[in-house]
């Protein structure tokens, strides 16, 4: 690598008057002049990548506002049914992810190969710990039937749902044990207290999974991408020269955290305490 | 371009300002603490200040994440503009859509969508109810028994 390094040294500025004579280090792609060119050119290409995925779970935050705009009391009942300290332990687990993940990048930026793999296993081994809470989280409220179209759903699509019928804990309530409101859920929150949920607190639970499942994409995403740099890390393609992969990767890798520390406090932290 | 590279010897190698792993590490710190505070802070009521209270803490952790954790703050400044637009048009996008929708209707109290609440008609351009309300509802409700009726086909 030391050669390769030099070459570059001795011919980056010059190199770009020179044309392709010279010869590229092999991480160098041969449309850009110089590493600094390179690395410059993708940083940007990254950011400009997290500002689409911001647009991207944009979507979902107006959605979110939207309804809960219009549904403050039933975004209040329902967010009774999240615990906040599963979801402040995976908080916590993401934020110490982000952290391993930028000494990873600190590690190649100074040449400790070995480190730089250690953090990425430790980054990789907190993403799996994140989806495992997840796992629990979501599970339990699949066997409330909280699931949108579950006990939610139109009955067309559930006719195994009648009225009265216990489904899990959820039950459909009887007309006339609620005059009006025929669908009305009845169900047991975080805090043991048994609540009765209008049919439009689907919204609330819809928002849930489709923002916490289109995160959970991005955290399988993530992980694939920092298994990917790891193993060319232990392929000893990454140097201090040349540590892109990792920078990268790991800016992804905070994206995944940033999204994270809105959706905790919207979903499992807003709404009047019990 | 006032670079963070420009600043160095252009030899046209990577020159990343590296920052020391005991900073990164009061960063976490930080971050830990921002978080137990936040979900302290949920115990308390203070009415529609929850989710102005939630949402700065968030926006101080997030701040700290992407300033140091993602290196803007010795990153390209061109990045940051790139990273903060973002946020500008979401700001867009949420407020005026917000408005748009807070002009419309009633809720509909069984269903959700936006009503118009004495006629029980679907408001014009509302969100439709999210549960189909025409089949399965009884009598009972006279709002909604009067709907099926007036409701205008979609």
């Amino acid at each position: 690598m030391a050669n390769v390094s030099e070459s570059v040294h001795a011919d980056g500025p010059n190199g770009a008057h020179d044309g392709h004579a010279h010869a590229h280090p092999d991480f160098l792609q041969h449309h850009f002049d110089t590493p600094a060119q390179q690395f410059v050119a993708a940083k940007l290409g990254m950011w400009v990548f997290i500002a689409t995925e911001i647009l991207m779970f944009g979507g979902l935050f107006c959605a979110y506002a939207i309804w809960r705009g219009l549904d403050p009391d039933v975004f209040d009942q329902a967010h009774h049914f999240l615990n906040k300290i599963m979801g402040a332990t995976n908080t916590v687990v993401l934020l110490f992810s982000s952290l391993t993940a930028a000494l990873a990048v600190r590690a190649s930026q100074v040449g400790k190969r070995n480190m730089t793999s250690v953090y990425l296993v430790i980054t990789i081994l907190c993403a799996c710990a994140f989806l495992v809470i997840k796992y629990f989280e979501y599970s339990h409220k699949i066997h409330l039937g909280l699931l949108p179209g579950h006990c939610f759903g139109h009955p067309g699509f559930s006719g195994a749902i009648q009225n009265g019928e216990e489904v899990g804990t959820c039950l459909r309530i009887h007309a006339d044990e609620a005059p009006g409101n025929p669908q009305w859920v009845r169900a047991v929150d975080e805090s043991g207290h048994v609540q009765l949920l209008p049919p439009r607190a689907n919204m609330y639970f819809a928002l849930y999974f489709v923002m916490t499942g289109l995160h959970g994409l991005h955290v399988v995403i993530g992980m694939s991408i920092l298994i990917w740099v790891l193993v060319k890390n232990l392929q000893g393609k990454i140097s201090t020269e040349y540590f892109t992969p990792v920078d990268l990767g790991a800016l992804y890798w905070h994206l995944v955290d940033l999204v994270w520390i809105y959706l905790f406090p919207l979903l499992y932290l807003v709404g009047k305490p019990e | 371009m006032a670079t963070e590279h420009s600043a160095h010897v252009d030899d046209g190698r990577v020159h990343a300002h590296v920052s020391s792993a005991q900073f990164y590490w009061g960063i976490f710190a930080a971050l830990v603490i921002l978080t137990i505070l936040t979900v302290r802070v949920s115990y308390y009521d203070f009415g529609s200040l929850n989710i102005i209270v939630a949402m700065l803490i968030a926006t101080v952790k997030a701040g700290l994440v992407a300033t140091f954790f993602m290196h803007l703050q010795h990153d390209s400044r061109f990045n940051a503009l790139a990273f903060l637009a973002a946020f500008l048009f979401l700001a867009i996008f949420i407020l005026l859509t917000y408005d748009d929708m807070g002009r419309r209707g009633d809720v509909d109290p069984d269903y959700g969508g936006k009503v118009q609440l004495h006629t029980g008609q679907a408001a014009p351009g509302g969100l439709p109810a999210t549960t189909a309300t025409s089949d399965e509802t009884n009598g009972e409700a006279p709002k909604e028994g009067a709907e099926q009726k007036d409701r205008p086909k979609e």
